[in-house]
């Protein structure tokens, strides 16, 4: 049995006096693909954005790699990669730089050969020294993921990470995940719409209704307990529509 | 981690092409500066040795040429002028670039998902605008001295101390700016809006201030005595109130007593000058800090 590598208890949280995230429950193991779905607004970036220590939980507790991201956040940032959905980064400069700075504020003690490694291993060396404000959309997003994996995080947050990408950038996105989960070992929290890539690359799903996790659970559990499903998108409208 | 930021945001200036323009115009209008000062100075020396030969030829004695105890650094008098408008909008952007790509491009939000702090963040920060600012005026005081060796073939030593003082005071007053350009950014979190106010703030400081201060008594500037009328007056009393707080005059008027281009006044008085322009960078860099700190860098992104 792995250890769980993201632990929520209780968690909730408001925005003024909207309710955002209502009393959530999580534990994601170490090793796992986690595809977190639900519709707009249903409070997954904030869920992303209080696991990166961006926010604070208005209540409840939440724990990556077995640190509080309130109390330990300095401990939490040690170990995780975030990519935000649509980042542009530091469009003036060149992806090497992006990256290197984003190697030095992670404390990694050589960001240049850090950077060189993280190119090489994405397949997009050729790109270090082109400034980023001149990329389409795919070469921003595997940028996007170099930065994020600079330091070798535990654990990699996914903010709608296929968010305009065409066809190949998806499928070069899903080998990409699936790499670093199976050669690095990475646990991925991914959130997204895409729900044929989710079946494709999670091993575990959680659905999100209006702030509540009304779902949780493996790919094959969840196709086995849904048999008159065809598909995951399916399973996702009838949860929704249920609830 | 303070290093890092101040490191990549100087990084990040060298390109931004609107910083590098006003930072060239600063330093031709500098080097200018000091040609229109030595222009006007040997126009009114012609003026004076024409009037000299008028006066030798009607027999009349001439008395001594008084433009000659003219300080050399008053060739400089315009960088005065220069500094508050072309340095103020210089710093400006500057504090603007600063903050406005992690607030409007998202980076704010991978930046604080790394092992920094806040403090650290803004401190690094306010440390890149005040050394970016400091290279700008030194490179601005080189070419003060260059010119300055141009037109008058030599500069006391004296001279030097003074003019680093004038700069050291012109670094403090732009501080004013680069801070009110990441507070307004913080404050508005969009980028156009943000730059406006700063320029809003500009215009305030720069223009509006010093008309309801020393503009609306002119002869106050002209001559140190106090106002024979309207001082009763309640607007008049209320203005009155604010000089101090005008910083673009203190400036003003402490850049004089250093280049020498003022009325002579003490030390004590001079110093009681600046003390409102460092009160107002400290006041600034604490509200740039509580922003900081404070700030929601979770929701900032593709706000334009």
């Amino acid at each position: 049995m792995n250890s769980p590598v993201i632990e929520l208890r209780g968690l909730s949280h408001r925005y003024d006096t909207d309710p955002v995230l209502r009393d959530i429950h999580l534990t994601i193991e170490a090793g796992e693909i986690f595809g977190f779905l639900g519709h707009n607004g249903a409070g997954k970036t904030t869920a992303i954005n209080i696991l990166t220590t961006l926010i604070e939980p208005t209540s409840g507790t939440a724990k990556v790699c077995g640190y509080d991201v309130v109390t330990e956040r300095r401990d939490v940032t040690r170990c995780i990669g975030y990519l935000p959905a649509e980042v542009r980064m530091y469009g003036h400069m060149t992806a090497a730089e992006n990256l290197e700075f984003f190697a030095k504020l992670s404390g990694v003690t050589d960001p240049r050969k850090a950077v060189a490694e993280t190119l090489d291993y994405l397949e997009c060396a050729e790109l270090a020294n082109k400034r980023v404000g001149s990329f389409s959309t795919g070469m921003r997003q595997r940028i996007g993921i170099a930065q994020a994996i600079v330091h070798r995080p535990k654990v990699l947050f996914l903010d709608e990470p296929t968010s305009g990408l065409d066809p190949l950038g998806v499928r070069q996105l899903r080998d990409t995940i699936l790499r670093l989960n199976g050669d690095l070992g990475m646990t991925v929290f991914m959130n997204t719409h895409l729900l044929s890539e989710v079946s494709k690359v999670c091993t575990t799903i959680g659905v999100l209704n209006h702030g509540e996790l009304i779902y949780k659970d493996s790919i094959e559990e969840t196709t086995r307990r849904f048999p008159d499903e065809a598909s995951l998108e399916d399973i996702y409208v009838r949860m929704e529509t249920a609830s | 981690m303070i290093a890092t930021i101040a490191s990549h945001q100087v990084l990040s200036l060298r390109r931004q092409r609107v910083f590098l323009a006003l930072l060239a115009t600063l330093l031709t209008m500098t080097a200018l500066a000091g040609v229109l000062g030595w222009s006007s100075h040997q126009t009114i020396v012609r003026v004076y040795d024409e009037a000299v030969k008028l006066l030798a030829s009607t027999g009349k004695p001439a008395p001594p040429n008084p433009f000659l105890l003219k300080p050399t650094l008053s060739l400089l008098s315009n960088m005065v002028v220069y500094i508050p408008l072309i340095g103020a909008l210089l710093a400006l952007i500057l504090g603007h670039l600063s903050i406005v790509d992690d607030e409007t491009n998202g980076t704010g939000r991978l930046v604080f998902s790394r092992q920094i702090t806040r403090t650290s963040y803004v401190l690094g920060k306010i440390a890149s605008a005040a050394a970016v600012l400091a290279v700008v005026l030194a490179a601005s005081l080189l070419v003060s001295v260059a010119s300055l060796l141009v037109v008058n073939h030599t500069i006391a030593v004296g001279d030097f101390g003074r003019l680093g003082l004038f700069y050291a005071l012109s670094w403090l007053y732009l501080m004013v700016f680069a801070l009110i350009g990441m507070v307004t950014v913080l404050m508005t979190r969009r980028r156009s809006i943000a730059l406006l106010s700063a320029m809003g703030a500009w215009l305030v400081i720069t223009f509006v201030l010093p008309q309801f201060t020393s503009g609306l008594r002119p002869t106050q500037s002209l001559n140190p005595i106090t106002d024979p009328a309207s001082t009763s007056q309640t607007f008049f009393k209320v203005t009155s109130k604010l000089r101090p707080y005008s910083v673009v005059e203190q400036y003003k008027q402490a850049s004089g007593q250093i280049l020498q281009t003022a009325t002579a006044e003490s030390v004590g008085q001079t110093i009681q000058r600046i003390l409102p322009i460092a009160g107002l960078v400290l006041v600034l860099a604490l509200v740039t800090v509580r922003l900081v700190q404070r700030h929601d860098f979770s929701r900032s992104a593709n706000s334009e």
